[in-house]
């Protein structure tokens, strides 16, 4: 591995962009709220389509409403063209299936479901460009979407990736990094309480070195949640100011 | 307006001896957070403590609801039900158009399998209906013109320009063009006079 790639420094001092877009990026009415993530060099396109009611026409979905909660129903996609080689990936599979349910694990934990029984939310992702850390910033432009469609939620949800190099913890891997055989660890955390949301864990680790690093994961969240806060300010003034006169 | 504070999901306003918490909140722990983003509201409800709450600054448009009557044009047709576009919920118009449907049975209440849509409705027709079911995954609210009230309200002849011309309801089922005196199928809508202006 070159000495560009593994720069032991924690949370890259380097420039990690992180640009956000949010608001109304569709003309269809049926999405709510939609936000484009850049987070290193992993963009997507996030859309949060409108709460409906499961109603009883629709078959099968009677099963999955519940009485007393709403149903997060997340959906997540690779672009063909999002990895270094062409590759089309079919819908249902295992990868993306299993992304899918943790971000809807994810999300459960933060959004008050309560507020909404027998309804469905739906979460769509699409990663447009893969460099590491895909679940992560599906995490943030979700976390940014809902917030923009107005569906209440305890917290922002932060994620980050961290690994370990050679002793030092290094947080927000890149693709390079995360498929070097090195631990990767994801966190999606509650930043202001603290909660840990999900934690999943590639390869093997020594757990004496596990508490550094989630430590470095928990201080990149932290980074990633006064973005994003400052993204959320900044787009409700500039709405604000527009709708105000 | 005075500078309201704004404040984002998570955030902690106060603790639950100083405000009751409204909507846009939880509580935890004793204390009051907000969970949307938007403007924090307080209100003082008489005695007891004010309630707090968080606004979103663009207003909760009004969503038709089941029972509600509204103003939609129609977009399409088909011999099984007609498309609209949900256009006023009462008098009051709507930011975005939903999109609503209006089955062949729901058109009128009796003789509901002689309808035909082709008479009953063309597109471009301004239409009165209710609300009868919020809809399913394709978000398409499902209306009925089966009432005497409900119906076609304005409809422009099949006639090409310049000859074309706002109807004139004859009956409950025909419109005339008063130019070409040509008359042409609708439901139509019994309106009140007093809502009708000259």
């Amino acid at each position: 591995m070159s000495s560009e790639i593994w720069s032991p420094c924690i949370l890259r001092d380097q420039e990690r962009c992180l640009l956000v877009m949010m608001g109304e990026l569709s003309e269809d009415l049926r999405i709510l709220s939609t936000c484009k993530l850049l987070q290193h060099d992993s963009q997507l396109l996030e859309a949060v389509f409108r709460t409906h009611r499961l109603s009883y026409e629709t078959r099968g979905s009677r099963s999955k409403s519940l009485h007393d909660r709403a149903v997060i129903n997340c959906q997540y996609s690779m672009a063909t063209f999002s990895t270094a080689e062409r590759k089309r990936r079919p819908h249902g599979d295992r990868k993306s299936s299993e992304m899918s349910l943790h971000l809807k694990q994810t999300f459960e934990a933060a959004v008050l479901t309560e507020l909404y029984p027998r309804s469905q939310i739906d979460i769509y992702v699409k990663i447009l460009q893969a460099d590491g850390g895909n679940y992560s910033a599906c995490v943030n432009a979700a976390t940014l979407a809902l917030v923009d469609a107005g569906i209440p939620m305890r917290d922002y949800v932060c994620a980050c990736t961290a690994g370990f190099v050679e002793d030092t913890p290094l947080a927000d891997l890149c693709h390079a990094e995360e498929s070097g055989g090195g631990t990767s660890l994801a966190l999606a955390l509650l930043p202001r309480s603290g909660n840990i949301a999900l934690l999943q864990m590639d390869a093997r680790l020594h757990q004496d070195h596990l508490d550094a690093l989630i430590e470095a994961a928990m201080t990149a969240c932290k980074g990633v949640s006064k973005v994003l806060d400052g993204v959320v300010r900044q787009h409700l003034e500039e709405v604000s100011v527009l709708t105000r006169d | 307006m005075s500078p309201m504070k704004l404040c984002v999901p998570g955030e902690r306003l106060c603790s639950t001896e100083d405000c009751i918490p409204g909507t846009g909140t939880y509580l935890r722990h004793g204390y009051i957070f907000a969970s949307l983003t938007g403007y924090v509201l307080r209100k003082n409800e008489g005695e007891e403590l004010p309630v707090i709450s968080v606004v979103r600054e663009t207003e909760t448009q009004l969503l038709p609801d089941v029972g509600a009557i509204v103003t939609c044009k129609v977009t399409s047709i088909n011999p099984r039900f007609a498309k609209v576009h949900i256009l006023y919920v009462g008098s009051t118009p709507l930011k975005d158009r939903f999109r609503g449907t209006i089955r062949k049975e729901d058109v009128r209440a009796t003789e509901k399998d002689k309808v035909e849509t082709y008479k009953s409705f063309r597109p471009g027709d301004i239409v009165l209906a209710k609300v009868i079911s919020l809809g399913d995954v394709q978000s398409n609210y499902l209306l009925t013109t089966a009432e005497n009230e409900l119906g076609v309200v304005v409809a422009h002849s099949e006639a090409g320009r310049p000859e074309r011309a706002q109807m004139v309801p004859i009956s409950w089922c025909e419109m005339q063009c008063p130019r070409t005196h040509a008359k042409e199928f609708r439901k139509v809508a019994r309106v009140q006079p007093e809502y009708l202006q000259a």
